[in-house]
Order: C-alpha cells, then sequence, then structure tokens
C-alpha cells in the first residue's frame, strides 16, 4: 500500500453542477482543446441537468468525475512499459508523457468511462499563450493524459487546483491512509459510494450521498 | 504450352504479382507516415472507442497465424500422419501472418517511434508485454521450425530434434493465442471481455481461421501447379475445420448463456450482440458458420471447390467475431450519465453516450482501411516472395 493515499471525498448534496472546477482544471493544467480532465455528470434525466422523474417527484444530483486514483489501479497493471503508474508517496496515478507509446492499453484498462484521454492530434491551444501553472509537464501528440491530482501542487504541500476552484465546498482533499485526516472523518459519519465498487478497483474518490 | 513455357510464363505472373503486392505495401507505408505526421484523428477511433479496425486485424491476424503451425507440428508431434507434404508451405504462412499481426499493433501505436521502450522499460504486469514476448518467441521458434525440417530433408539434423522442436512450437502457438486473449480477457473493465473463456475461446477461433487459410493456400497452389497434394488431405482437413468451428460455436453459446442468464449486466452484452448495434456481425458469423459446418460434415458436400468456399467463409466468421469482440468492448459505456463530451471523446463528436446503444460507436475510417490494406499488401508480398525463394515445395515422397 502507498503511505498516502490522497484522495478526494465529493458531497452531492453540495455540488450544484457549476463546472467551476472543470474549468479551474482546464486552465490550472494549460488542456489543449477539446481535452477535460474533470467532467460533470448529471446523474437525471436523459441530457445534461435535467432531472429525473414527474413533478413533483423530481431528482437529479451531480457526480463530477476525474481519474479516480484507485487503491488498486487496473491500468498501471496493464501499461506494458509503466508509463502510468502509482506514485508510492502521494498514491496519486501518474502519467508519464515521454515513456508513454500510445497503445492505448490503459484506455482499455481503465473502468471509469472517459476519465483517460489521448491526444489524437498535435495538441493546439484556444489561446495563443499557454496558461495555469508552469510546472505542468508539456502536453504531446499521440499520448494518453488524464488528471495528474495536480501533482505539480501536491509536491509543493498544496491541494489540486479543483479544490480551491469548487465555489460550494463541495470537494475536500486528503489522506485517505491517515486515520485523523478530515476526509476519513467524513467518510466515517456519511453514507457514501464510490464509482464501480464491483471492479475491484478501490477508488480514492468518495461521493457522500 | 511446353513444360518450360508454362514454367516461365508462371514466373512471370508471379514477378507481377510480387510488383503489385510491394506498391501496395509501399503505399501503405505512405498512410502510416501521414497517420503519423498529420495526427491519428485521421481515423475514428476517440477516447471512448480507443481501438479500432488495427487491433481487430491483430486479433484476426494471430488466430491465422495458428493453423500452418499446429496443421505441421501436431501430427509430427503426436507421431500421426500428417495432412501430406503441405507442411513447409503452411509454416511459411504461419509466419507470414505473424509479421502481419505484429505489423497492426505496429500501425496502432500513437509513438512507434519509442517502440524501443518496451524493451528497455518492460512492464511484466502487463498482459500486452506478456503478448509481445510470446509472439516474438512464436515467429523465431516457428523460422528455426521453418529451417530444421529443410535441413532435414536435405538429411542434416535429426528427426528426434526436430519432434522436440514441434512440441515447443505447438504449445508456443496455443500460448500466443491465450495470451493474445487476455489482453483483453484480464480487463475488468469491459464485461464483454472478462470472461475465463477467452483464452480457450481465442484458440478455437484461431484454428478455424488458421485452418481454413491453409486449405485456402494450398488448394490454389496445387492449381497453380506448385505442389500436389491428395484429395483425401483436402478432406480430412475439411472435417477437421467442421470440428473446430463447432467446439467454437459451442464457446460461443456458453459465453453467452452465461452472460445473459443472470439478467444482469451481461443481459445487455448478450442484446447489443444478439439484436442490438452488433447483430449483423453476429448473425453473418452464425449463418457462415453453419453452412461452412454443413460443408465439412455432409460427404457429399466435400468438394474441393466447396471446401474452400466454406474456408473463406469460415475466415469471414472469425473476422465477424473479432469485430463484436473488439466493437462490443467499447460499445457499451460503463458509465453513461450525460455529460460534455467534446471531439476527441466520440467520433461522432457531440452525440451522447446513451444514445449510443442502437448505433455503432466505431466505424473505420479511409484512412484506417487504407493502412490495412497497405498492411496485407506486405503480407502477399512476404507470401510471395517465401513461395518463389525458399523450397517449400513438398518432397516427392509425401505428397
Ligand atoms: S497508452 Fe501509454 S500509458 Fe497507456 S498503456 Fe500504453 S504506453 Fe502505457
Amino acid at each position: 500500500m502507498a503511505e498516502k493515499q490522497y484522495g478526494l471525498v465529493v458531497d452531492t448534496k453540495r455540488c450544484v453542477g457549476c463546472h467551476s472546477c472543470s474549468v479551474a482544471c482546464k486552465i490550472e493544467n494549460n488542456l489543449s482543446a477539446g481535452v477535460i480532465w474533470n467532467r460533470i455528470l448529471t446523474n437525471g434525466g436523459a441530457s445534461m441537468d435535467s432531472a429525473k422523474g414527474t413533478f413533483p417527484n423530481l431528482s437529479k444530483h451531480y457526480i463530477p468525475m476525474i481519474c479516480q486514483h484507485c487503491a488498486n489501479p487496473a491500468c498501471t497493471k496493464a501499461c506494458p512499459v509503466g508509463a502510468t503508474y502509482k506514485d508510492i508517496t502521494t498514491g496519486a496515478v501518474r502519467q508519464d508523457y515521454d515513456l508513454c507509446i500510445g497503445c492505448r492499453m490503459c484506455m482499455a484498462a481503465c473502468p471509469y468511462t472517459g476519465v483517460r484521454s489521448f491526444n489524437w492530434e498535435e495538441p493546439t491551444y484556444t489561446m495563443d499563450f499557454a496558461v495555469g501553472d508552469i510546472n505542468v509537464p508539456k502536453h504531446q501528440k499521440h499520448v494518453v493524459e488524464k488528471c495528474t491530482l495536480c501533482y505539480h501542487k501536491l509536491s509543493k504541500g498544496e491541494e489540486p487546483i479543483c479544490i480551491d476552484a469548487c465555489i460550494s465546498g463541495a470537494r475536500v482533499f486528503g489522506d485517505l491512509n491517515d486515520p485523523d485526516d478530515k476526509v476519513v472523518n467524513l467518510i466515517s459519519k456519511r453514507k457514501y459510494i464510490q464509482l464501480l465498487p464491483e471492479r475491484g478497483t478501490n477508488p480514492s474518490v468518495y461521493y457522500l450521498v | 504450352m511446353t513444360e518450360s513455357t508454362k514454367k516461365t510464363s508462371r514466373s512471370k505472373g508471379q514477378m507481377i504479382a510480387i510488383i503489385i503486392a510491394a506498391l501496395i505495401a509501399a503505399i501503405g507505408i505512405g498512410l502510416w507516415a501521414y497517420q503519423l505526421s498529420a495526427g491519428f484523428v485521421n481515423t475514428n477511433m476517440r477516447n471512448l472507442d480507443s481501438w479500432g479496425l488495427y487491433i481487430i486485424n491483430f486479433m484476426w491476424f494471430v488466430g491465422l497465424s495458428a493453423g500452418g503451425m499446429i496443421i505441421s507440428s501436431a501430427p509430427k508431434v503426436f507421431g500421426a500422419k500428417g495432412f501430406g507434404g503441405i507442411s513447409k508451405v503452411a509454416v511459411w504462412v504461419s509466419i507470414c501472418c505473424t509479421v502481419l499481426a505484429v505489423a497492426f499493433v505496429l500501425v496502432d501505436l500513437g509513438g512507434p517511434q519509442r517502440v524501443w521502450h518496451l524493451f528497455a522499460y518492460a512492464n511484466m504486469s502487463s498482459p500486452l508485454m506478456w503478448d509481445i514476448i510470446v509472439l516474438t518467441l512464436y515467429l523465431i521458434i516457428s523460422i528455426v521450425y521453418l529451417w530444421a525440417v529443410l535441413r532435414l530433408e536435405k538429411g542434416k539434423g535429426s528427426a528426434k530434434a526436430l519432434r522436440v522442436l514441434s512440441a515447443i512450437a505447438l504449445i508456443c502457438a496455443v500460448m500466443v493465442h491465450t495470451v493474445t486473449a487476455w489482453i483483453f480477457g484480464l480487463l475488468q473493465a469491459r464485461a464483454l471481455w472478462y470472461t475465463a473463456l477467452l483464452g480457450p475461446w481465442f484458440v478455437s477461433s484461431a484454428l478455424v481461421s488458421g485452418l481454413a487459410l491453409v486449405l485456402i493456400v494450398v488448394v490454389a497452389l496445387r492449381k497453380a501447379g506448385y505442389l500436389e497434394l491428395k484429395q483425401e488431405n483436402i478432406v480430412k482437413m475439411a472435417k477437421f475445420l467442421g470440428i473446430f468451428m463447432a467446439v467454437d460455436l459451442y464457446f460461443f453459446a456458453c459465453d453467452l448463456l452465461t452472460s445473459g442468464f443472470p439478467g444482469a449486466e451481461g443481459a445487455t452484452i448478450v442484446a447489443m450482440l444478439t439484436t442490438g448495434a452488433l447483430a449483423p456481425f453476429f448473425w453473418t458469423e452464425i449463418i457462415l458458420s453453419i453452412i461452412v459446418l454443413f460443408v465439412a460434415f455432409v460427404p457429399t458436400l466435400r468438394t474441393t471447390s466447396l471446401v474452400v468456399c466454406a474456408s473463406a467463409l469460415a475466415v469471414l466468421a472469425i473476422l465477424c467475431k473479432r469485430i463484436q469482440l473488439l466493437v462490443g468492448g467499447f460499445q457499451i459505456p460503463n458509465i453513461s450519465y450525460p455529460t460534455v463530451l467534446t471531439g476527441p471523446e466520440l467520433s461522432g463528436g457531440g452525440s451522447s453516450l446513451a444514445s449510443l446503444s442502437s448505433s455503432l460507436v466505431y466505424v473505420p475510417s479511409p484512412l484506417e482501411f487504407g493502412i490495412v490494406i497497405g498492411v496485407l499488401g506486405l503480407g502477399a508480398l512476404l507470401l510471395l516472395l517465401g513461395i518463389r525463394l525458399l523450397p517449400l515445395k513438398p518432397a516427392a515422397e509425401d505428397n
């Protein structure tokens, strides 16, 4: 087991589906056109932001989705060159663009739909200057990328950008291996779900319901 | 025509075929270069269907490579009577198919210039790594095996050593298909793939398509006067084809029932195959397979031309199955809540995940077809060169 397992607790009762975290992530990591690492799913009706059921029995909540930084990741075992690997000190699942040969085995192995993203062409950007943190690795053509848990910030002792960006305090970051941490406290008090628990990956993103 | 003019005209025809094949392969290489420089956006693979025609062909050709090796090594291992003198041609077909399988992985890579990473940074827990290792071994063993057979014919080397080599080659052939299946079958992410049956099932499909391919090639070569082959050997191979096909269908039936019976997640998969987006491929496979069974098992139908037709249908049936497997793996997203989808996610950019169930998640682009044809050209080139340059003709006594 990793010494630490950083992870997220997302309070779905608080999330209002504003996509602020998604936008902040895109800017912080200077994501190229079309690439999204953090997306907001609507658990409700057939289209985004719609509710399920008929009035007055309506229900809707949001599921912000990022790489789940699983405790038992499927992707790291599958990668033939170890370009995606579990970071021992933080428990983050990392991606080494310089090593990746673009075979996309990890994309087939990851059960979490849409989390991994391949650069199908030379990255292009909406703005003609780089945005976000200077320490973010440069995006490359024909390699797989995904949420890094803002590794560049973790290494400075900071939290991922999506935590700061959340307008409703729905996202909480912490070490799931530390019994005194606030995230552990939250999941011990509140009812939570993990996504696709039956796949046995033990994701590090917990959703309070 | 005298014997010698017949020979020269045949060799002239061969030369033309070799040149055409080389041209097609060269165009393929050009298209591949284009794919790498202009980007994979020119394929129709996207994040949610991240493998496509190349990997379909990879699976298909790994399977096709089985026949030759198994047909020629199995009788030697068990000391049984073989299928006549076709074993060398059969092994050559096998080698060509293995090379093509590797080529299909290569054209699927985003960074082929980094392929050396596979050796420098090998991650031994990856089924893809295992497959690369067994495929390489298989290729080497096939070549050594062919070389040993040729040497033995010249009276060099020992028959016993060849028999041991046959056993190793046979085991390796079975492993290649199993490990290729594991690339898919060990991924719990895709419900269609994640089954223990996938390994044995790949072996049976490989036997079907591989044997069928060998049948087509040897009948064609007999027609061209390259080799002679007794009809009884063709009949014997046709019977085996039928048996392998029956086993393959049996596995399919077992798998469908096990998936569908609980009525849970697997039931959507059964529906996708039988009535959903992949139904055309499913039913084509079933119908073709049944025709093959008839030809193989009804004695009066086992004429050479029908056997060749049935072989072609068997190869196509397995292609249909590869398509179902690959596309089917991506067809049903695990998490399909509505969300923002952009161009890199789906080739039909903007379409929603939930609406996918009725239409195919992936249809290859023209570039992908072009590259596949190029790789096939390379295969034809190898095959023809082997036939022209290597002494693959049966030795007189074992016709
Ligand atoms: S695409 Fe890159 S990270 Fe993913 S499995 Fe292949 S080499 Fe590894």
